[in-house]
């Protein structure tokens, strides 16, 4: 999930990454490393609290890293004490992604200049098909009446907040679905609070920010 | 804990679910709905001995309903009350599934 995000973000003719909405990639890293969590049962949620199920590894070094500190943490129990501790770690969890998806042979990374001073990092596609395979998959989640798959549902949830949605589907699509997104976007637990947590953390940053200005 | 019984009534298998939807119990909730739903053409799910569901159990049923879609079945849930209703109110499932107040049948 974590790497569909980031994916997603890639713009598939200049290699940029798309950071539409200022907060939005936060969004949708913390939202990812959650799903993933969840995904590999790793990790269970109601309306207010976490539960680790297992310590035991997934396999990925990035999730593995996140449940290890978690885990020795006793005093985060609750949904919004992980995504602080989850939020201030998210350019690592990018960057992860963005070398797992290089490892895989789906991305490229270039580094140049602009001006000849200000470093320039690019992530062109060699292997568009992932890319292409997300949309359809989060298009077809959108677009039609039926129930999506679980993965669908909570990668709509992500792509939603950070504007990634307008990149594959048109101005009037979005238009006319927009209640389907949004109650694709509500279903689940971990999408709603990670949402409500960050504009709060933000908010609160931005208060700290006024203050010492 | 979680216990599921079925019975037949009118034409619908009803697929009583007791105790609590959550890690340790969501396959066996998965798998006991789509069964119904693969042997059925009209399932409901009544949830009124619910006492927790967490998301995991929540996207059992939301995939077990999936499953009844694609089959073109008739899923309905049915009975539910206190903390599962909150649970299935601030997710909006009613706009994706059939909840019904009482059984169908």
């Amino acid at each position: 999930m974590l790497e569909e995000a980031v994916l997603l973000a890639v713009d598939e003719a200049s290699g940029g990454l798309r950071a539409t909405r200022q907060h939005g990639a936060a969004y949708a890293l913390v939202g990812a490393v959650f799903f993933d969590l969840a995904l590999a049962r790793r990790i269970d949620t109601d309306t207010d609290n976490i539960q680790i199920l297992d310590h035991s590894p997934t396999g990925s070094p990035t999730l593995d890293r996140v449940l290890s500190a978690m885990a020795q943490r006793n005093d985060s129990t609750s949904v919004r004490d992980w995504i602080e501790a989850i939020y201030y770690r998210r350019e690592d969890l990018e960057g992860e992604a963005l070398a797992g998806l290089i490892r895989q042979g789906i991305l490229r990374h270039e580094k140049s200049k602009r001006f000849w001073v200000i470093d320039v990092e690019r992530f062109p596609l060699i292997d568009n098909r992932p890319q292409q395979d997300v949309r359809l998959r989060l298009a077809e989640a959108i677009l039609s009446d039926t129930i999506p798959d679980t993965r669908d549902i909570m990668l709509v949830s992500i792509a939603e907040p950070c504007g990634l949605l307008g990149y594959f589907l048109t101005e009037a699509q979005m238009t006319s679905r927009r209640e389907r997104i949004m109650t694709l976007c509500k279903l689940e637990t971990i999408s709603r609070k990670v949402a409500a947590a960050i504009n709060d953390l933000e908010a609160t940053l931005r208060q700290g920010a006024h203050r010492f200005a | 804990m979680m216990q599921v019984t079925e019975a037949t009534r009118n034409g619908w298998r009803v697929v009583t679910v007791t105790g609590r939807a959550d890690h340790e119990t969501a396959d066996a909730l998965e798998s006991a709905l789509r069964s119904a739903v693969e042997a059925n053409s009209r399932v409901a799910a009544d949830f009124s001995a619910l006492d927790y569901i967490s998301s995991v159990g929540l996207r059992a049923v939301v995939q077990a309903a999936r499953a009844a879609q694609k089959r073109g079945s008739e899923f309905a849930i049915c009975g539910i009350s206190g903390m599962v209703r909150k649970v299935f109110e601030v997710s909006g499932l009613h706009q994706l599934l059939q909840i019904h107040g009482e059984l169908p049948c």
